[in-house]
């Protein structure tokens, strides 16, 4: 009688056992995403969030949770609550300040998979990625450095890092190619990604100092609400901010995180990715991987109401001669967006605006490089923190 | 207009707008707390205000009764507090913590599907006769006129009614203003609905005007900025109104001066250059003892003291 209730138990484990192990079979793989913005911001979480839930919906294997407006020196203890109480097994964090905090998690959990946006720092179970904008914005520069009458273009930064340095400095390159004598005048704001009452008033002051074309980095469609205000053109950050002022929303930057995080979650499902082989997984995507887009809206690269004026405003490019500045826009987005990466918009000579040559004649700066950019283009005006001798 | 002119009429112009929200949650603060309660809700207040000012003009299209709803909402929730505190006697800190965090957090859930969207219509700028012809003054939203005439009106019914000596004394020696016959639970009711109804116009200006726009956490620390202006202006509506606009001076400037002064260091000025000139005012404050309302933050209870 005890051999047998011993067996009962025995076969009843196994079973249980099985059970179990069927069911980490199926279980779907589950993220947690960490935002530093509200989702509503209709910025940058906004569109990592949209992201998310494409892939959410399109993947059955793929359960996610997210927690938003994460300030940036709390995310190690939200990655712990993630790990701990919601069980994920993959942690997203989308905000370059999130980078210690996350680099630290992932040596604290080596067998949780980790995925930080924007920064540089990697370990074998954490991978890093970036939909970068550099691009999207030299042509935003083109447009802009044809809009304006003053010759003053006006940028509001929120934090003067490399990223915004890059794009800064792409805006106003694009500019001058059309425009030798524009000007980016640039605020910044210092305090959050997200201030509303902080962009609007940089942009107003922006505007009394002359500036007649907006663009900007920070999580509310504000700038262009501003600009619009004052019935002046702007360029979309993120999110399509065509509807916030359709007359005034020239173009933009719009961003296609999913294609990103389809790519990696699928490679992760798929085993590809394992929490020890991620030290070199690098997403650096731009045009032509389809994770950026030139764009007022989807599919709209320009505003129709700016058409007629760009396609009147006639060049002398370089490159393609005598070019209207609405073809020059098409003509380097397909160079860019070509397999072959034909043209970046970092291509030497490039001088700082102290006169330093910060890219010599035929010379392309490496992805690196760009990462690690400190530098102000000629013509951008204004203070630039951090800015090398 | 000459270059100075043209620089001026923008700072004083910026400075007015900016100061809105501040300004009209500061005057309410000064109100509730000179009838003796402290609401440390007003933060809450401000967002249930932005969030219910955007709903209904969403749904309506009429950004008047936006702002008419957002001035009742808060008010309304405001009662809570004042329910708690006065009629409860319950620890008023913790019951406007309380509150301001219920706010946040309602209009927070209930907001979520108004993120990202766009008004029809918002509140439209006046031009207001004479006035506009002043530097800075050209045009602007209504609320920038009000906010502006309140402080002056407000100030003077403080000091100089009937109204304003009630309310004083009920903060000062409420036990005093009982056995004259003056109904305290009343005057504290009123005084924290009052302050409620304008952190709710605040935010209400927030969404309605100056940005437009709804997002959770856009009134970004305004709230808790009042109640430390309350403070410093000596709950006094006059001092209150010179903070509010020292603030929004500096925090135009400290974007105004990038170019020239480092960004980081302007960043601060708007923080400590008020406190700079409103700690001369205490001194000259203290030589008038003047100080909190004697009262303050202490429930009033008939026969206990």
């Amino acid at each position: 009688m005890k051999r047998f209730a011993v067996g009962v138990l025995l076969v009843f484990l196994l079973c249980f056992g099985f059970v179990a192990l069927g069911n980490t079979q199926e279980t779907k793989i589950k993220a947690g995403f960490i935002y530093v913005g509200p989702i509503g911001d209709f910025g940058w979480s906004y569109a990592h969030d949209q992201a998310r839930r494409i892939v959410d919906d399109t993947y059955p294997w793929l359960e996610t949770v997210y927690v938003e407006a994460v300030p940036e020196g709390e995310v190690e203890g939200v990655i712990d609550r993630l790990i701990n109480q919601e069980g994920v097994d993959i942690v997203v964090t989308t905000s370059f300040g999130f980078m210690d905090g996350t680099f630290s998690a992932a040596q604290r959990y080596p067998d949780k998979i980790f995925f930080h946006c924007s920064g540089f720092k990697r370990a074998p179970n954490m991978a890093t990625y970036m939909a970068d904008f550099h691009q999207v914005y030299y042509l935003n520069g083109v447009i802009a450095g044809a809009l304006t009458k003053t010759g003053k273009l006006g940028y509001v930064g929120a934090f003067p890092i490399p990223e915004l340095k890059r794009h800064i400095n792409a805006f106003a390159l694009g500019a001058r190619r059309v425009n030798p004598n524009a000007e980016v005048l640039v605020r910044w704001l210092q305090t959050s990604w997200y201030d509303p009452a902080g962009a609007k008033e940089a942009a107003e002051s922006l505007i009394a100092e002359g500036v007649d074309v907006l663009a900007f980095t920070e999580d509310s469609p504000t700038v262009v609400q501003v600009a619009a205000e004052h019935g002046l053109p702007s360029f979309g950050h993120y999110s399509p901010m065509y509807k916030f002022a359709p007359n005034f929303v020239a173009s933009g930057q719009l961003v296609h995180w999913e294609a990103i995080y389809f790519d990696f979650f699928a490679k992760v499902y798929a085993g590809l990715y394992t929490p020890k082989n991620l030290g070199n997984v690098d997403y650096w995507w731009l045009l032509r991987e389809g994770a950026v887009e030139l764009g007022a809206d989807f599919g709209m690269p320009i505003n129709p109401v700016f058409e007629d004026q760009l396609k009147s405003t006639i060049v002398n490019d370089p490159v393609y001669g005598e070019i209207s500045v609405y073809d020059l826009v098409f003509a380097l987005l397909k160079a860019m967006a070509d397999p072959e990466y034909a043209f970046s918009p970092f291509t030497g000579p490039i001088r700082d605006r102290k006169g330093h040559l910060r890219v010599p004649e035929g010379v392309r700066l490496t992805m690196d490089e760009l990462i690690t950019m400190e530098w102000a283009a000629e013509g951008i005006v204004g203070a630039w923190p951090g800015e090398p001798e | 207009m000459s270059t100075i002119g043209f620089w001026i009429s923008g700072v004083v112009g910026r400075t007015l707008a900016y100061s809105v929200p501040l300004l009209l949650s500061t005057l309410g603060e000064i109100y509730a707390e000179r009838s003796g309660i402290l609401n440390l809700g007003v933060e809450g207040l401000m967002s249930l205000g932005a969030f219910s000012a955007f709903a209904v003009t969403f749904f309506s299209g009429n950004p008047w009764l936006g702002v008419a709803v957002s001035g009742v909402v808060a008010g309304c929730a405001s009662l809570v507090h004042a329910f708690f505190s006065v009629t409860l006697r319950t620890n008023q800190v913790v019951s406007g913590l309380a509150l301001g965090m219920l706010g946040m957090g309602v209009s927070g859930v209930l907001g979520r599907d108004f993120e990202g969207k766009v008004l029809a219509t918002t509140l439209p700028v006046f031009r207001l006769p004479f006035l506009s012809a002043l530097p800075g003054f050209e045009k602007h939203n209504v609320f920038v006129y009000v906010s502006l005439g309140l402080a002056v009106i407000l100030w003077f019914v403080l000091f100089h009614t009937r109204w304003g000596i009630v309310i004083r004394s009920v903060g000062e020696n409420p036990a005093a203003c009982d056995a004259m016959g003056v109904n305290v639970t009343l005057v504290r009711y009123a005084c924290v609905f009052f302050g409620g109804v304008l952190a709710g116009l605040s935010g209400g200006y927030l969404s309605l005007g100056y940005r437009p726009s709804w997002s959770y956490g856009m009134t970004a620390g305004v709230g808790w900025l009042a109640i430390a202006l309350t403070i410093f202006a000596f709950w006094n509506p006059f001092w209150g109104m010179v903070g509010a606009y020292l603030f929004g001076i500096l925090y135009h400037f400290s974007f105004r001066f990038q170019a020239q002064v480092s960004p980081e260091l302007l960043n601060t000025l708007p923080y400590l250059f008020p406190l700079v000139a409103l700690s001369f005012v205490s001194r000259l404050a203290a030589r008038r003892k003047v100080g909190p309302p004697a009262s303050l933050g202490v429930p009033y209870q008939r026969g206990s003291s």
